[in-house]
């Protein structure tokens, strides 16, 4: 457990003093503030612009730093070798990969709040308004983007950094779409193709059983127990990402 | 030296094609009135939890799309597309169906204006807004016998919603007598100034222009009758508004 927190707290340190970090945040925060201009335009609208193309500035760039960096935090310790010395003390495989994890977590948390208190703040600047509903949103796409995170951490314990990370994207995209999946398990006569779209849906992580963007913007909003029910199940799927990405690396030779 | 001076050159000459290529794009003239629009389905299907946003950014296109068409070639072939699109992606986005309805006049299509509130009620029927509108477009649009009937209910569906303005109650038992059709006109279009966005106010000035009579004198008496359909602020612009060739 000290190890998994030492890594993490290390891992931490390490990420958030990344250049390409805060690259990506300035871009996003100036994609926030774009945003404003967009409002101008919208007819007496601007803050539900404001908020949604916010939120859209939030999730992708918050996107882009779960798959770049989660891609290349294994194969960078292991290129500069750093993944030898730590492997002579005694912390285990899984223990590296639980703390990595969770470091970049820490990283990716203080980015997508930091992103969304700028939102709040801008919003609560021209319009003065407090969306409480905007901190949900924000809460809810860091666990969208955790999950991300994990399943590119998978990825990379047996691929390349850049294969790992666009897989990443993949995996984002293919979770945006997974209802259609199981609409398609539905349709047709082949047992085959049912049962396949079946174990796709089940593969593919759920990231749209609440639609966050569209219930701040008042359509189809979810119950605080569904949003429970939903945390529960991305937080599962983290957990099933990590114990398979924590067996491949436990097989790895280096 | 020779080599600074080529660099230079190539430079200005770059950049030249450059302003010069944008510039010529400016006024490249109007866009196409008929533009490709997608089926909502398309987005509904492929557009996972970005599906509001784009509702967001077609309702920026369609603003432009109206802006740009509306006084220039008066084609707006591709408006009920568009708003079909913006409020199949976002059902309680209420002001798209509002500034829609509006701008399907300027189509010449107030029947898919009438149409599209009556989708926006479905989906909002709790806002005494898509009553009051839909009243207001069947008094002013439809045809027959039992149009002041028709229009009265929904002024009376409106007036039994959280939220009314305390004058919908009167329009609506004002719409139930008979007669006093000129009358009515004004009420409903000083109303829809009174709730509208830019393009509505227009259209309302526009029309009670022609219903307030020239006269100074009188146009005033008719308008004050009009002050509790709207609150202070609305009706000094109101008033600036009707009187804006008079002064």
């Amino acid at each position: 457990m000290n190890q998994t927190l030492a890594i993490a707290i290390n891992t931490f340190k390490e990420t958030v003093r990344d250049r390409i970090l805060a690259v990506i945040v300035l871009f996003a925060l100036a994609m926030i503030i774009a945003s404003l201009w967009l409002a101008s335009l919208s007819l007496g609208q601007g803050m539900r612009m404001m908020r949604d193309f916010g939120l859209v500035a939030v999730s992708l760039f918050g996107l882009i730093v779960a798959v770049f960096v989660a891609g290349n935090l294994v194969h960078k310790e292991v290129e500069k070798r750093t993944v030898f010395v730590l492997f002579s003390k005694p912390v285990g495989r899984s223990e590296f990969i639980w703390g990595k994890f969770l470091g970049l977590a820490a990283t990716m948390f203080v980015v997508v709040a930091g992103m969304g208190l700028f939102l709040l703040v801008i919003i609560w600047l021209v319009a003065h308004v407090l969306l409480g509903s905007l901190i949900v949103a924000t809460l809810l796409t860091f666990v969208q983007l955790a999950v991300v995170m994990a399943v590119t951490l998978f990825f990379s314990t047996f691929t390349s950094a850049i294969l790992a990370s666009v897989l990443g994207v993949c995996v984002f995209a293919a979770g945006q779409l997974s209802t259609n999946v199981l609409a398609l398990s539905r349709v047709g006569h082949s047992a085959l193709l049912k049962g396949l779209s079946w174990v796709v849906f089940l593969l593919v992580p759920n990231l749209t059983a609440i639609d966050v963007k569209g219930a701040l913007a008042g359509e189809g909003g979810a119950h605080w127990s569904t949003i429970g029910g939903w945390t529960a199940y991305l937080l599962a799927y983290i957990v099933l990402c990590l114990v398979g990405a924590a067996l491949v690396f436990r097989r790895k030779e280096f | 030296m020779l080599r600074k001076v080529g660099l230079v050159a190539l430079v200005v000459l770059c950049g030249a094609a450059v302003v010069g290529f944008q510039s010529t794009r400016h006024q490249a003239g109007l866009g196409n009135p008929r533009v490709f629009v997608p089926a909502p389905t398309v987005y509904e299907k492929l557009g996972g939890s970005f599906t509001v946003p784009v509702a967001d950014a077609y309702w920026l296109y369609t603003i432009q799309y109206y802006g740009e068409h509306v006084n220039a070639d008066h084609r707006l072939d591709s408006l009920p597309a568009l708003l079909n699109l913006v409020t199949g992606l976002s059902p309680h986005f209420t002001q798209a169906y509002f500034f829609g309805a509006f701008a399907l006049l300027d189509a010449g299509r107030a029947d898919l204006g009438y149409h599209l509130l009556l989708r926006g009620y479905a989906a909002n029927p709790r806002d005494w807004h898509f009553p009051f509108y839909l009243g207001f477009f069947v008094y002013t649009f439809g045809k027959g016998a039992q149009k002041d009937q028709i229009a009265a209910e929904y002024y009376a569906q409106a007036a039994k919603l959280p939220g009314h303005l305390p004058s919908v109650p009167r329009l609506a038992a004002d719409l139930y007598q008979k007669g006093h059709d000129r009358e009515k006109a004004i009420m409903m279009w000083a109303q829809v100034y009174g709730q509208g966005d830019k393009y509505s106010r227009e259209k309302a000035v526009a029309a009670l222009d022609q219903l307030l009579p020239r006269d100074k004198t009188a146009r005033m008496k008719a308008v004050a009758a009009l002050r509790d359909l709207m609150t202070p602020a609305e009706f000094n612009d109101f008033i600036a508004d009707i009187f804006k060739g008079y002064y």
